[in-house]
């Protein structure tokens, strides 16, 4: 029942996460920025509008943004229970789950024939396998329960380091940028317009929380503690996307080379004390 | 000792592969006799035969016999279309190799077989706990190249991605999705009862052999343009799991954990029935797109969606099942064999722990190359436009497509309810020895919770029909051809960038070196060839000589 509803807040409030980090980077940067609530404002204008698709695109195209979702919301659902003890993670569902969404994504991108949403899905992919690794690595170290709060940091700035890659902010990509060339996860959705983009935008809002709140459950601590992590990493993110700069394309593997090593020595750590 | 009895008879380990055979094969012989190869297909059934004659043979005779037809037949399936100077290259490459493997596995199931003075399984299998610590390292080790040079182990694999490409597809759908899975049912059988236990050494042995394979075949893979050659590569990939998960059943029994082991035994098993059906699947597949399309290039190709209406869903399917998604039939067996390395690194000592962290990361990031491998092959092959002007033919609702769709239920069906493949895996494990678990501890929940994207994508494709309006793409005002599309080797660049020194390694070059040293010493060796029939005779005498005297 606490799952449920758990759920429900994951699926009402991920607009709102995305809201509140992107008014603090724009205070951040010193603009006024959008209100908080913004992101809903967005997907009720987006939703009423109709969606333009591509001369020639496969019906592939129209169920992307739906299996987008689907994943989505099936990802939301892995996330355990707050506060539940020991805490148990199918590490390799929620993989394959954002695997699942990338692929959706990246075919609905190669289908558009635009030379930017190709270059996007190659580099897309690119990421996609690198973070794999530590993604499952740090989700599978929760599987020795809390205590090694050492190995529990380290797994979860491993993760911390896949989030930032998966919700396309700086130092990997920009959601804020126009630019076609170094666009990512944006262009990838840059042929989907109208109600196709609301759903995708909500999509990889609800999955922003989802991997933030798994990331902060890696960390010690029992639900009160859990929530402060997330709130943490909500201020902290705008705060590293202003003070660090965009890396160039071929730098971006060895933060994930970094997130993978952060991961292993997290689940070594966690072994060691197992076995000690 | 009864040398030269021919034992047949079905045993618990041979049946989930058989299972594979008997499910594939008729797809494979629908879709044979729908593309008018009927000359095709007595060879294909001899072969379906050979093969299931290696899985029910009880005795080292009967096996070595069935063995060396399955590997001739599978050299004539391999050289039908000789009048290609590539394709009896290939064919050389495999028969040598083949051969050599052969020769391994003999070796190895003599040693057995004069160990425990019978030639029969059974009686080997009995005697296996008491065999010398030599003899048995002997026949691991020679078990491990003679199976997995069959199954295309890294690196023992060069061959592969010669010979199944230069195959007609029906024949590469065969040997790449049920031949690999008869090596690796050779593998298990030495490994799980001839020379059961094995010692920690080899299983660790084993584990970086398998790694080794998931990681290359899955690198090759991400990298290659031609769909034949992929699939090839993404078939060395899941030897390769397939053999890592060999290892921790190993590992796991050495060090007294038979929860994991037997967990890892039915992932194992399953993944080889997935990997058998969808590869044969996508092999199909990629001999439809030659057919209608000319090649198999992805260079070529895309745009396959237009005309190839009733293959392109299945394609999809294909590449969802081979990139593990949920809730297909691979992600059901991949999460069961990394459940069952999970469950190694928190339970079990050290060094178990240690090759479980390993095991994971490798086959994490093997797992994503891989599904930039597929995602390529349908995303560059199927979507967008076509990259050349050849024509293309359209498909039709016939037998082949009916043989393909067979093999796509099948992987559906396993996605959504894998207990329907897991409960006589289950009582496979069992009668193997092993106590599985209740299949209660497998929680399959999340397996059916993806089923939630599919239905929501239906609610999308619904409400397309409605608020949609069509426009073109948008190039910054440049006009959208099929040349401004991303290439197929654009594509997966980034990925041979980052990995290019793995990729420099070129393993065939140290094929081409053996090959070159075999050559020059059968040059050498020539000289005793004098073409006298005297000569011959006196080779003869001295032959028999010498077996008196070593058998006296």
């Amino acid at each position: 029942m606490m799952h449920l509803i758990q759920i429900a807040l994951m699926l009402t409030l991920g607009p709102l996460v995305q809201g509140v980090m992107a008014t603090l980077h724009a205070r951040l940067v010193g603009r006024p920025g959008p209100p908080p609530l913004q992101p809903y404002r967005n997907l009720r204008k987006l939703w009423r509008k109709e969606a333009l698709v591509p001369a020639g695109a496969s019906p592939l195209f129209l169920a992307a943004p739906g299996i987008a979702l689907g994943a989505s919301i099936t990802l939301s659902t892995l996330v355990p229970p707050l506060g539940a003890q020991p805490r148990t993670v199918d590490a390799i569902a929620i993989a394959l789950t954002l695997a699942l969404w990338r692929f959706a994504l990246v075919l609905a991108a190669l289908d558009t024939r635009s030379t930017f949403e190709g270059m996007a899905a190659s580099r897309e992919v690119t990421f996609g396998s690198l973070t794999e690794a530590p993604l499952i690595l740090a989700l599978a170290s929760l599987a020795f329960g809390s205590g090694a709060a050492l190995a529990s940091i380290l797994a979860s700035a491993g993760l911390l380091i896949v989030c930032l890659s998966e919700t396309a902010r700086i130092p990997v990509d920009n959601q804020e940028t126009h630019y076609e060339l170094t666009m990512i996860h944006e262009g990838l959705v840059l042929e989907y317009s109208g109600w196709h983009l609301a759903m995708l935008q909500y999509a990889s809002w609800l999955r922003q929380l989802s991997l933030l709140l798994l990331a902060a459950m890696i960390l010690p601590g029992g639900a009160i503690a859990t929530l402060a992590w997330l709130l943490l990493f909500i201020i902290a993110i705008p705060l590293v996307e202003r003070l660090v700069a965009k890396m160039r394309f071929f730098e971006v593997p060895v933060l994930f080379a970094t997130a993978t090593i952060l991961a292993l020595t997290s689940v070594v750590m966690h072994v060691m004390r197992a076995l000690s | 000792m009864n040398e030269l009895q021919l034992d047949f008879g079905a045993s618990a380990l041979a049946l989930p592969f058989l299972a594979a055979i008997v499910l594939i094969f008729p797809a494979v012989t629908l879709w044979t006799l729908r593309r008018r190869h009927r000359s095709d297909f007595w060879l294909l059934a001899l072969f379906a035969g050979a093969m299931a004659s290696v899985l029910l043979a009880r005795s080292v005779t009967a096996f070595a016999i069935a063995w060396e037809v399955m590997a001739l037949l599978s050299a004539f399936l391999v050289l039908q279309h000789h009048e290609r100077r590539y394709v009896r290259t290939a064919a050389l490459w495999y028969l040598v190799t083949s051969q050599l493997g052969a020769l391994c596995i003999l070796a190895a199931l003599a040693l057995l077989g004069t160990n425990a003075a019978s030639f029969s399984f059974a009686d080997i299998a009995r005697a296996a706990p008491a065999l010398p610590a030599a003899t048995r390292e002997w026949v691991l080790a020679l078990a491990l190249i003679g199976f997995g040079s069959k199954a295309g182990l890294v690196p023992l694999h060069f061959w592969l991605p010669r010979a199944h490409p230069a195959a007609p597809a029906n024949a590469s759908a065969m040997l790449s999705g049920l031949m690999l899975s008869v090596a690796l049912y050779g593998l298990l059988l030495v490994a799980l009862q001839l020379a059961s236990p094995v010692p920690a050494v080899f299983a660790f042995v084993v584990l970086g052999v398998g790694l080794l394979s998931a990681f290359a075949g899955a690198l090759y893979a991400c990298v290659d343009a031609d769909i034949k050659r992929l699939l090839a590569f993404s078939s060395i990939e899941n030897v390769g799991i397939v053999v890592a998960a060999l290892a921790l059943v190993l590992l796991a029994r050495q060090y007294d954990q038979p929860a994991i082991a037997a967990l890892a035994l039915v992932a194992l098993l399953f993944h080889v029935i997935t990997h058998a059906i969808f590869k044969s699947l996508l092999f199909l597949i990629a001999g439809t797109v030659a057919e209608s399309a000319g090649t198999t290039d992805l260079e070529m190709l895309g745009g396959l969606f237009r005309s190839l209406r009733y293959t392109a869903p299945l394609a999809l399917l294909g590449c969802a099942v081979a990139a593990a998604l949920p809730p297909t039939g691979g992600f059901a067996s991949e999460w069961l064999v990394f459940r069952a390395f999970i469950g190694a690194l928190v339970e079990g000592p050290l060094a178990l722990r240690i090759a479980a962290t390993v095991a994971i990361t490798v086959l994490a990031s093997s797992a994503g190359l891989a599904a930039i491998a597929y995602i390529k092959l349908y995303g560059i092959g199927f979507l967008g436009a076509p990259r050349s002007t050849h024509p293309i033919e359209r498909d039709s609702f016939d037998g082949s497509f009916v043989g393909m769709a067979w093999l796509g239920v099948m992987l559906a069906i396993f996605g959504l309810w894998p207990e329907l493949a897991l409960q006589p895996l289950e009582r496979v494990t069992q009668a193997l020895g092993f106590a599985v678990p209740p299949l209660g501890g497998f929680p399959l929940l999340p397996v059916k919770l993806a089923v939630l994207p599919l239905a929501v994508a239906l609610f999308a494709l619904l409400r397309a029909r409605a608020r949609i309006r069509s426009a073109p793409t948008w190039s910054c005002g440049s006009p959208v051809t099929h040349r401004s599309q991303y290439s197929a080797s654009a594509f997966s660049n980034p990925a041979a960038l980052i990995f290019r020194s793995f990729l420099r390694v070129d393993v065939d070059d140290a094929a081409q070196a053996i090959a070159g040293f075999v050559r020059r010493a059968a040059a050498r060796a020539r000289i005793i060839q004098g073409g006298l029939l005297r000569v011959y005779l006196g080779y003869a005498a001295l032959a028999l000589a010498a077996i008196l005297l070593l058998a006296r």
